[in-house]
C-alpha cells in the first residue's frame, strides 16, 4: 500500500506521528515503573532525577496483604482457565466436526455469554450467590469468570481445528486408530501452540475483571482489581505505593502478552480474524 | 484380499445426491478403476467402502458380508487421499510406520523398520525419512502417503488419484511399479484416476462415473471400441472423438451415410446398416476416432473431404491436426514435424470400418462394426 | 432368485437397519458439549430471575418483598434519571467508539509499512490492552493528579494549572473517554493491522500500475477491502463501551454527580449502593435489550459484508 518512492518529509511526518503515539501508549508505563522507586518525600519536587528507594515495595509488600491478593487472582484466573479448557475443548472439537443441528445456534449462544452486560449478571447472581453459599468464595468466582473465559476458548479454538483437515483424523482412524487416541495422539499435538496461546489470553482478561469480583467476593477473596480501588478511593498521599500496586497487577500480564504474539490477533477476535 | 460390492447405494450430502442408486462388485485381487470427471463421485465411492462415509441407503459388502456399520478402523482397508492427509507433526519414517503403531494393527518395532524402509525404497524416498511433512515437495510427500498404504497388508487397497502430483516421468515409473505391486501383493485394488490412460493402463475393470451414476462398467477394450454413450466414448482416446451428425440414407443411389454436407453418402457395413434401418430414424451421431481420418494435400479419392488446415498442435510424439470443414473441426493426427500454412487446402479420408454410431437425441451407442466381437461379459 | 430377494427388501428402505449409525456415536456430539454448556448456562439462569426481580419490589434491606407489577418499570420510564443514564451510554459509547476507529485505522495504517522500527512498535504497543482497566484508571489518575503528576507538571510548562480532568462535569466525560481510548485503541489497531497485512497485494500493484492516487487507492480499495475487520472491531468496541463499568466507577462511581452515570453505573448505584434491587432492574434490562438488537443487527451485516469480500479477494 506504500510506494517505495514516498518523499523523505512524508516519511518523516509518519514516523514523527508514530512516535507521538508511542510516547502516548508506552509513557504512562514507564512512569509509572519509575515512581514506584522514588519516596513520598521526593514525589512534590522532583521528576525524573531522585534517589531510588524500596521502602514503598516494602510497605505494600509486607505491611499490607497485597501479595495475597495477588496469589487470589492467580488462583481465580487460573482455575477459571483451567475449567473452560476442560470443558471447552472438547466442545470446541464437536462445533467444528460434527453437524448437528442447532449447532451454529448453539456456537452463537455460547458467543452471546461474552456480550452479555455483566452488571446484567452479578445483581441477580449476588442473591443467588448467597443463598448457594457460595458467595466470597474461590468456586463461585470461578464459575462466574466462565463467562469470561470459555467463549473465548471455545471459539479461537475451533478456528484451530477447523484448519486441521478432516482426512488426517479419517486416516489415523483407517490405520487402526479409536477416535480418543485421535484426539489425544494427533489434534491435540497440533493445535498446542494455538491452545496454550488462547489459554494464556484468556488468563489475561480473566485477570482484568473487575466488575464480578467486585460484587462476588467480599472479605475472604480479593482480586488485585479490587484491591487497588481501595487506593484510589483513599485520601492517600503515598502515591509510590499506588504506582507499586499498579505495576504489580500489570507485570504478569506484560510479560504474558510478549509470549502469546502470534496468536494475538485470533484469540483477540474470538477466531474471526486469522492473524 | 476381498470381494468388494456396493449395492444400491445411495448417498447425498445436503441437497446434491452424490452417489445415485450404484451398485458394483469388486472381483478378488482385481484392479478395479473409478474413472470420472471431477465430482463424478469417485471419492465417495471410496469413502464409503472404506466406511468414512455413510450411505442413507445401500449396502456394502465385504466377502458376501453387510459392514454398513462395521468402524472404519476395524474394517482393514488401507487409504492414499488425494491430498495425501499426512501427520504435519511427525517425520515420514513416523507417518509410514503409523499404521504398524496403532492398537489394532500392530507389529513390533523390527518388523516395522524393516517394512517401512522396504517402502521407502520402493517409493525412491529412502533418503527422506527423517523429514516433516512441511519440508517435502508435492511429490514426495503423495510418494509417503502412498508409503503409508502400501505398507500394510490389508482387505482392499483404495488409492485416490496417487499419482496426480508427480511429474510426468515419475508418473509413468510409478505406473509400472503400481501394477507390479499389486500383481505382487495379490490385494484388491480400487484405483481413482481422471487420467484415462492411466486407468487403460493399469484396470482390470473400469467404471466410468459422471454425477453419481455409473455410465460403463467393463474392460478398457470395451470404453475405447464399444462407449455406451456419447460421454464415455469422449473420455477415452486423445485427441478427443469427434462426433458429428450424420443422416442416414435408406435407399437408392446415394445409400450409406451423409456427413459434412458432402453430396456423396459413405458406405457402411452390412450390420451396421441393418441396426440403423431398424430404428427407423434418418439422423444419427457418428464418432470418428482421429486416427481413423487420414489426411493428404492432394484429392486422392472422390469420396475425401475438402477442407482447410485450422491449427497444428505438437504434443510429444505426434501432432493434433485441425481440420475445418464448413465451420466443424475434425480432429486428426499427423507427425510431430508437419509443417502446412494455415488456411491451406487439405483433403480428409474417412475410415467407416471403426465408426460408432449414437442415437441424437439420447446420445446413447446404437451399433459400430463388430460390436459383439468387442463385447464382453459385464460385471 | 429367492435367495437374492430379502436383500432387495432390505436395500430398498432408506435408513434402514444399516443405514444409521448406532444412538451412541450419534448421541456423541451434544455429549462433548454438555458440560461447557451447563457451566455457562448455569451462570445465566439468574437472568430468568432477574426478570422476576424487576416485577418486585426486593431489598436487601428488608427481605419481605411483594409484588408491585410493573411499578418499577412505569417509574423508570417517567424519571429524569432512567433517561439521563439513556444519554450517558449513547455519549460514552459514541465517543469511545468512534475516537477508537478512526485514530486506529489511521495507526494501523502507519504501523502497516515495513520498517525496523514499525515491527518492533506493533509488539510493544499491545501493552495498554493488556492493562486492567481498573488499573489503567489509577495509573491516569495519578498521572494527572494535580500535586504530583507527571501530566500535570507537564501542562504547567504551558501555563496550565489544575486542569479539573474527572472532577468537572465538563471534562470528566473526555477523561473517561481518554483512559479508555488508552486501553482498548490497541485492540482495534491489531485487528485493522491484521486485515491490512492479509490484503492481497496484486490488487494494489494494479492500482500504481494506473496511476492510482493514494487517496484513490485508499478509498476504493482499501477500504472496502477492510470491511469485515472493521465490522468485527467496531462490534467489540460498541458492545463493550456500552456497558463500560469499571472505568467509570473507578474515576468517579459515576460523578461528578451524574455526569457520568451510564446504565451500568446508575443499575449499580441502585441495585447496591442503595440496595433498590427491583428497582435497579428496569436499567440492567434496558440495556441487555438494547446490546442485544443492536449486536443482532451488526452481526448479520457483518455476514452480509463476509461473503462480499470473500468474492472480491
Amino acid at each position: 500500500m506504500f510506494s517505495e518512492n514516498q518523499s523523505l518529509l512524508s516519511r518523516l511526518i509518519q514516523n514523527l506521528l508514530l512516535i507521538i503515539y508511542s510516547i502516548f501508549a508506552l509513557f504512562p508505563l514507564f512512569w509509572m515503573a519509575l515512581i514506584t522507586f522514588k519516596s513520598d518525600l521526593q514525589m512534590f519536587n522532583t521528576t525524573f532525577f531522585f534517589t531510588p528507594t524500596l521502602e514503598n515495595y516494602k510497605a505494600v509488600l509486607i505491611g499490607t496483604d497485597y501479595i495475597k491478593t495477588f496469589i487470589d487472582n492467580v488462583i481465580v484466573s487460573g482455575g477459571a482457565v483451567l475449567v473452560s479448557v476442560l470443558a471447552g475443548v472438547p466442545a470446541a472439537y464437536a462445533l467444528a466436526r460434527f453437524n448437528f443441528k442447532y449447532k451454529e445456534d448453539l456456537a452463537f449462544t455460547i458467543l452471546s455469554f461474552k456480550f452479555a452486560p455483566e452488571i446484567l449478571v452479578i445483581l441477580p447472581l449476588f442473591m443467588i450467590y448467597q443463598k448457594l453459599h457460595l458467595y466470597d468464595t474461590y468456586l463461585g468466582l470461578i464459575w462466574v469468570y466462565q463467562l469470561i473465559t470459555m467463549p473465548l476458548l471455545i471459539w479461537v479454538v475451533r478456528g484451530y481445528f477447523e484448519d486441521i483437515s478432516v482426512e488426517v483424523e479419517q486416516a489415523a482412524e483407517l490405520d487402526g486408530y479409536p477416535w480418543y487416541s485421535v484426539f489425544w495422539k494427533i489434534l491435540l499435538p497440533l493445535i498446542k501452540p494455538g491452545l496454550v496461546a488462547s489459554a494464556l489470553l484468556a488468563f489475561i482478561f480473566a485477570w482484568n475483571s473487575f466488575t464480578f469480583s467486585l460484587q462476588l467476593s467480599g472479605f475472604n477473596i480479593q482480586t488485585v482489581t479490587v484491591a487497588s480501588l481501595r487506593y484510589i478511593a483513599s485520601d492517600t498521599v503515598h502515591y509510590g505505593q499506588m504506582a507499586v500496586a499498579a505495576t504489580i497487577a500489570a507485570l504478569p500480564e506484560v510479560i504474558l502478552a510478549l509470549l502469546i504474539q502470534k496468536h494475538l490477533v485470533r484469540g483477540l477476535s474470538f477466531g474471526a480474524v486469522k492473524g | 484380499m476381498a470381494n468388494i460390492e456396493l449395492v444400491n447405494v445411495t448417498k447425498s450430502f445436503g441437497k446434491k445426491k452424490a452417489l445415485n442408486d450404484i451398485s458394483i462388485q469388486v472381483h478378488d485381487k482385481e484392479f478395479f478403476v473409478l474413472f470420472g470427471p471431477a465430482g463424478a463421485g469417485k471419492t465417495t465411492i471410496l469413502k464409503t467402502i472404506a466406511g468414512i462415509e455413510l450411505p442413507e441407503k445401500g449396502l456394502v459388502k465385504f466377502d458376501g458380508e453387510i459392514v454398513n456399520l462395521v468402524e472404519p478402523a476395524q474394517r482393514n482397508v488401507s487409504m492414499v487421499f488425494e491430498n495425501y492427509a499426512l501427520y504435519p507433526h511427525i517425520t515420514a519414517y513416523d507417518n509410514i510406520a503409523s499404521p504398524m503403531r496403532s492398537p489394532l494393527y500392530r507389529k513390533d518395532e523390527d518388523y516395522i523398520k524393516d517394512r517401512v524402509m522396504k517402502v521407502a525404497a520402493l517409493m525412491k524416498i529412502d533418503h527422506l525419512m527423517d523429514r516433516l511433512p512441511a519440508r517435502m515437495s508435492n511429490g514426495q510427500r503423495q510418494r509417503v502417503a502412498l508409503g503409508r498404504c502400501l505398507v500394510r497388508e490389508p482387505k482392499v487397497f483404495l488409492m485416490d488419484e496417487p499419482l496426480a502430483h508427480l511429474d510426468a516421468k515419475l508418473r509413468h515409473f510409478m505406473r509400472a511399479e503400481l501394477k507390479e505391486m499389486q500383481a505382487n501383493f495379490n490385494t484388491t485394488t480400487i484405483y481413482v484416476t481422471h487420467d484415462y490412460m492411466e486407468a487403460l493402463s493399469l484396470g482390470d475393470r473400469i467404471a466410468v462415473i459422471n454425477n453419481g451414476q455409473i455410465e460403463q462398467l467393463g474392460t478398457g477394450d470395451e470404453m475405447y471400441y464399444t462407449p455406451v454413450n456419447e460421454f464415455v466414448a469422449r473420455l477415452f482416446g486423445e485427441p478427443e472423438i469427434n462426433i458429428i451428425d450424420a443422416e442416414f440414407v435408406l435407399d437408392g443411389g446415394n445409400k450409406g451415410v451423409r456427413i459434412l454436407n458432402q453430396i456423396k453418402s459413405f458406405a457402411i457395413p452390412e450390420d451396421v446398416y441393418d441396426a440403423l434401418a431398424a430404428t427407423g430414424k434418418t439422423q444419427f451421431h457418428i464418432g470418428l476416432r482421429a486416427i481413423d481420418l487420414s489426411y493428404s494435400f492432394e484429392r486422392q479419392t472422390e469420396h475425401d473431404i475438402h477442407g482447410q488446415v485450422y491449427s497444428i498442435e505438437p504434443i510429444g510424439n505426434k501432432a493434433v491436426l485441425n481440420v475445418d470443414v464448413n465451420d466443424t473441426i475434425l480432429r486428426t493426427v499427423s507427425p510431430p514435424d508437419l509443417s502446412a500454412e494455415m488456411d491451406s487446402d487439405i483433403f480428409v479420408s474417412v475410415n467407416m470400418k471403426n465408426a460408432m454410431f449414437f442415437d441424437a437425441e439420447s446420445h446413447e451407442l446404437v451399433v459400430r462394426h463388430n460390436q459383439a466381437q468387442y463385447t464382453k461379459a459385464v460385471n | 432368485m429367492a435367495k437374492t430377494k430379502p436383500v432387495v427388501a432390505e436395500v430398498t428402505q432408506e435408513n434402514s437397519l444399516y443405514n444409521k449409525k448406532p444412538w451412541l456415536t450419534r448421541a456423541r456430539p451434544y455429549l462433548i458439549i454438555a458440560p461447557s454448556l451447563l457451566i455457562t448456562i448455569g451462570i445465566l439462569v439468574p437472568f430468568v430471575s432477574a426478570i422476576f426481580y424487576s416485577l418486585t419490589n426486593y431489598s436487601f434491606r428488608s427481605p419481605n418483598w411483594k409484588f408491585i407489577g410493573l411499578d418499577n418499570w412505569f417509574n423508570a420510564l417517567t424519571s429524569p434519571e432512567y433517561w439521563h443514564a439513556i444519554w450517558v451510554t449513547i455519549q460514552y459509547a459514541a465517543a469511545t467508539t468512534i475516537s477508537e476507529m478512526l485514530l486506529g485505522l489511521g495507526i494501523a495504517i502507519l504501523l502497516s509499512r515495513e520498517t525496523r522500527f514499525t515491527k518492533i512498535l506493533r509488539v510493544v504497543l499491545i501493552f495498554p490492552l493488556m492493562i486492567a482497566p481498573v488499573i489503567a484508571t489509577l495509573i491516569w489518575q495519578l498521572m494527572t493528579n494535580n500535586s504530583v503528576g507527571i501530566i500535570e507538571k507537564f501542562l504547567n510548562l504551558f501555563n496550565i494549572y489544575n486542569f479539573t480532568w474527572s472532577s468537572s462535569p465538563k471534562t470528566a466525560l473526555f477523561t473517561a473517554a481518554l483512559i479508555d481510548f488508552w486501553v482498548y485503541a490497541p485492540f482495534v489497531i491489531v485487528l485493522i493491522l491484521a486485515g491490512i497485512q492479509s490484503l492481497p497485494k496484486s490488487p494494489f500493484e494494479a492500482s500504481r500500475i494506473d496511476g492510482g492516487s493514494a487517496w484513490f487507492t485508499f478509498k476504493n480499495l482499501t477500504l472496502p477491502m477492510l470491511k469485515p475487520f472493521l465490522y468485527i472491531a467496531l462490534i467489540f468496541r460498541l458492545m463493550a463501551a456500552m456497558q463500560e463499568f469499571a472505568i467509570i466507577f473507578a474515576l468517579t462511581k459515576g460523578g461528578p454527580g451524574d455526569t457520568l452515570m451510564n446504565l451500568s453505573v446508575t443499575a449499580y448505584n441502585t441495585g447496591f449502593a442503595f440496595m433498590k434491587f427491583g428497582k435497579s432492574l428496569p436499567y440492567i434490562l434496558t440495556l441487555w435489550l438494547i446490546i442485544n438488537i443492536i449486536s443482532k443487527r451488526l452481526v448479520a451485516n457483518w455476514q452480509k459484508v463476509m461473503k462480499q469480500a470473500s468474492g472480491n479477494s
